[in-house]
């Protein structure tokens, strides 16, 4: 047979991903969303080849088009935005004008999703609820993602991803035990994970409809979706104690933990299992261990008193040996062990750039840039990225002419009443400045005199 | 019932209309009603999926998700049972299950087969997967290929299999196969995907508070487990399209990175990485914990609107020249930023939490309802515990938390309903983990053994 992993090279053949189906064409998605929780549902969708119409108020667009960390723009566009918008089209539509609402009850017909991240009760205030687009098209299914949900006496109460981090309790878990600092989970981790989880709901539903014909609501908390990470409600629930903070150490598997090493790095060390601890204990020389049945029994072992001596062993031991060493030893002896990660490290990591979990995408506008590739690789029907971030409004053409079959005379009269329009000068929402948006052909798509 | 102090408070202009309140009203009475699972149809009833996780918690959670959706699940360990059920805070366990074992058991079904050790018993689990529409592994990349039992053996008879693996390094490059049989854990899958780089204390404070942290939860493993069932459910929507299979390939080294996709793009773009920087944030600001009279309350009032509004309630407006802005609140000095951080918390602290969060939804409601719309909504809440999550009213009346029952494990509360569905919604059935205790019906049913 031939060997596995030239098997799964072929299989997994990064320069082939283009040539793959994308599952999810033909699929319609009305995106009201914004920010990042809603985006990241729909982004997940659109990388899977669904067509998502991103809807922007023309001349503000997305909170998120200018949150950039400390302000550092990267050609007067928000680097971090392109992964949340990858594979979109920008319809720059102002919701509060009546003809606007015509466009999208249209787009809406067709659609087969609708996403919004609203304040719980707006989209319903503003005529684009489920209440009216299952009106108009009773198959649809309809997303709203909130911090609290779209019921409950807390349903109003404004949110952001830090909110569904106090809420959940999440928040008061990561920190050092009696100091007076609780850290949040970093880069709004808080929007992100309930995102995944919409996008897998919105599949279920797919699924369902496929089956039955029936479309549904949605109604997706943010902080009800953090809670599904955590067992520290059953383990208060049995035990009546908290486990709280507990610094760098898991408290389910010991040794475990962020040591410092000989060379001066950050390493993560666990032992998860008895073999693993056995694999460790040898790599350490110190099998004396294994006859004490204080660290032997995996229950005992755990003790926070047994913890704590043998959290301090590995820690010496960790000291007296640099990264390389202790990954070498890992690999044979069989622990898990990994070194501290930061961005430039993983942004150039030669596996990640093998595997494409980081991609070096080459965009018509914005040329190259790094960018995360797909949480999970698909042999048949992978994820792919096709274009980044665009201005506000520059499928408008494509979408009022090519997907609902606008006139000219339509498009300039929306234009002129200004119920659809793009950007204005500011960074975030216009193009880069070398860009000469005249010569492009999708902003300018059936325009006459153009390609 | 038409009690109006019972009125629910609005916080927002677009919702605060007379006509407005009282649709949304009624929308949330019926919503309570239609959202709940009772009786409602479950979207996977249609498939069986076999969880050949070894000591890795992603591929438990994964099969978790669709054991919620209503699929069959199986949880196939030897005899002496999967590693997983001893991992547990502080080895606190029932009957030797551990308490991150024991909430996964959702729904679930025990199949005892020793996968590593016996022929048979490879035959038996290779017959299962011909009536299998997903498959769940964490061995090491290539190690149930060697013992004929991987995707490409079990897709041949099988062609819609969806054969999901789990390792660190995944199952293809140069890495894969020189780590091929690397162990997995949640802390090695925070760190090497980029998480603990963010957390923590700036470099220049005393050690080992300026040490990268880890989450205090498992978020690399959750993350996994959510990559794969995210991964898996593509992939169903293509086997209910063409009867295709494939194979989903998910490195817990990804977790975190691939989730938010910062740290590659920022790598990039600032060829650098970021430090670490405590309490603050490099995008929004004010937007964490401050200390008050009797505790911590979370701010964020990141908008410029919001953040005046923050700076009139806690009457600190003498402070809008010098922040004004968000780029004049997130510098990129840290030294700078703990400057307003401080000026914050001189305030906070002269205050309960309750009359901090009351300051905030009073000011919000009213500006909700002003003519004037540069009000600004400065969100104060209080950080929830554990325990205080359980009281917490909203999530009684949206059925969060349940108690179930096991003739072995007994009475207990676990989290549930993670996303309200209208039609097919996920929910708990019953919590169970005995090792190999559905093995006969198991046998029967799909094995044809009498």
């Amino acid at each position: 047979m031939e060997d596995y992993f030239t098997y799964t090279a072929k299989l997994f053949d990064p320069s082939a991903v283009n040539g793959k189906k994308e599952i999810l064409k033909g699929i319609r998605v009305l995106d009201f969303s914004h920010v990042i929780f809603g985006p990241t549902a729909t982004r997940l969708l659109a990388q899977y080849g669904a067509e998502v119409i991103k809807l922007e108020l023309p001349y503000h667009g997305d909170l998120w088009r200018p949150a950039t960390y400390w302000g550092k723009y990267w050609k007067h566009s928000n680097p971090l935005w392109h992964f949340i918008t990858q594979n979109k089209y920008f319809l720059g539509v102002d919701l509060k004008k009546p003809e606007a609402k015509e466009i999208i009850y249209r787009l809406a017909e067709t659609a087969d999703v609708v996403a919004e991240n609203f304040a719980a009760g707006t989209a319903e205030a503003w005529g684009v609820g489920y209440t009216r687009i299952s009106e108009i098209n009773p198959k649809v299914i309809y997303l709203s993602c909130s911090t609290y949900g779209q019921y409950g006496p807390l349903r109003f109460y404004p949110g952001w991803d830090l909110l569904a981090q106090a809420a959940s309790s999440v928040l008061s878990l990561t920190g050092y035990p009696d100091t007076d600092k609780y850290y949040k989970l970093p880069d709004y981790l808080g929007d992100y994970i309930p995102g995944n989880m919409g996008a897998m709901a919105i599949l279920m539903a797919l699924y369902f409809r496929k089956k039955t014909g029936k479309g549904q609501y949605i109604d997706l908390a943010q902080s009800e979706a953090l809670m599904r990470l955590l067992w520290h409600f059953t383990f208060f629930n049995l035990t009546g104690k908290e486990i709280g903070r507990t610094g760098n150490s898991d408290p389910t598997m010991v040794p475990a933990s962020i040591f410092k090493t000989r060379d001066g790095k950050f390493m993560a060390l666990a032992c998860a299992t008895e073999k693993q601890f056995a694999g460790l204990c040898s790599a350490m020389n110190r099998e004396d261990l294994l006859k004490e049945k204080v660290y032997t029994d995996p229950f005992e072992r755990l003790k926070p008193a047994n913890a704590a001596v043998l959290t301090a062993i590995a820690g010496d031991w960790l000291k007296s040996l640099d990264a390389e060493e202790i990954i070498g030893l890992a690999n044979n002896k069989g622990f898990p062990a990994a070194e501290v990660l930061d961005d430039y490290r993983i942004c150039h990591d030669p596996w990640r750039r093998q595997r494409g979990s980081v991609i070096l995408f080459n965009d018509e506008m914005y040329k190259e840039l790094a960018l995360a590739g797909p949480s999970a690789q698909l042999s048949k029907t992978p994820a792919r990225t096709k274009w980044l971030a665009r201005p506000i409004g520059y499928h408008n053409r494509l979408v009022l002419k090519k997907f609902m079959g606008l006139s000219e005379e339509e498009i300039s009269l929306l234009e002129k009443k200004r119920i659809i329009g793009t950007f204005d000068d500011r960074p975030g929402l216009k193009p880069p400045v070398y860009y000469n948006l005249d010569e492009d052909p999708i902003f300018n798509y059936g325009r006459e005199g153009k390609k | 019932m038409s009690n109006k102090r019972e009125k629910e408070q609005v916080y927002a202009r677009y919702v605060a209309s007379g006509k407005t309140v009282q649709h949304l009203a009624s929308w949330g009475k019926k919503l309570a009603e239609v959202m709940n699972p009772a009786g409602k149809p479950e979207v996977l009833d249609d498939i069986l999926v076999l969880d050949a996780s070894y000591a890795n918690f992603s591929g438990i959670i994964a099969a978790s998700f669709f054991a919620e959706f209503g699929g069959e699940v199986i949880k196939i360990e030897p005899s002496d049972g999967d590693p997983a059920r001893r991992m547990t805070p502080w080895g606190e366990n029932v009957k030797g299950v551990g308490i991150p074992f024991l909430i996964e058991g959702r729904n679930k079904k025990y199949m005892t087969l020793d996968l590593k050790n016996s022929k048979k018993d490879r035959d038996d689990f290779a017959r299962l997967a011909e009536k299998a529409a997903v498959v769940i592994e964490t061995f090491g990349a290539g190690e149930m290929d060697s013992w004929g039992i991987g995707y490409r053996q079990l897709s041949q008879k099988n062609p819609g299999i969806i054969y999901i693996a789990i390792t660190p390094y995944g199952q293809y490059t140069e890495k894969a196969r020189q780590f091929a049989h690397f162990q997995d854990s949640d802390i090695t899958s925070q760190a090497g995907s980029g998480l603990p780089a963010q957390v923590g204390d700036p470099i220049n404070s005393p050690e080992p508070y300026n040490w990268p942290l880890k989450a205090g939860m498992w978020a690399g493993w959750y993350i996994s487990g959510l990559h794969a069932a995210l991964g898996g459910s593509f992939a169903l929507i293509h086997r209910q399209n063409t009867g295709e299979g494939q194979m989903v390939d998910v490195a817990t080294m990804d977790a975190y990175s691939c989730m938010v996709g910062f740290p590659p793009t920022i790598g990039y773009t600032w060829e650098s990485s970021r430090p670490r920087i405590g309490v603050l944030d490099f995008i929004l600001y004010p937007y964490g914990l401050w200390r008050c009279k009797d505790g911590y309350v979370v701010i964020a009032a990141p908008r410029d609107h919001d953040f005046r509004a923050l700076l009139k309630i806690l009457g600190l407006w003498k402070l809008e020249d010098d922040w004004r802005f968000t780029p004049d609140r997130i510098p990129d000095v840290v030294d700078t930023a703990m400057v307003l951080y401080k000026a914050i918390e001189e305030k906070t602290i002269l205050y309960t939490a309750d009359e901090l969060v009351n300051k905030a939804l009073r000011y919000s409601a009213k500006a909700a309802r002003s003519k004037w719309r540069g009000g600004g909504v400065p969100i104060v809440m209080k950080m929830n515990t554990p325990p205080m999550t359980l009281e917490s009213k909203q999530f009684a009346i949206r059925r969060i938390f349940q108690e179930v029952k096991d003739g072995t494990l007994g009475k207990f509360v676990i989290n549930t309903g993670f996303v309200k569905m209208s039609e097919s919604p996920p929910r708990v059935k019953w919590v169970s983990c005995d090792i190999g205790k559905d093995n006969e019906y198991i046998r029967k049913r799909y094995l044809q053994e009498r």
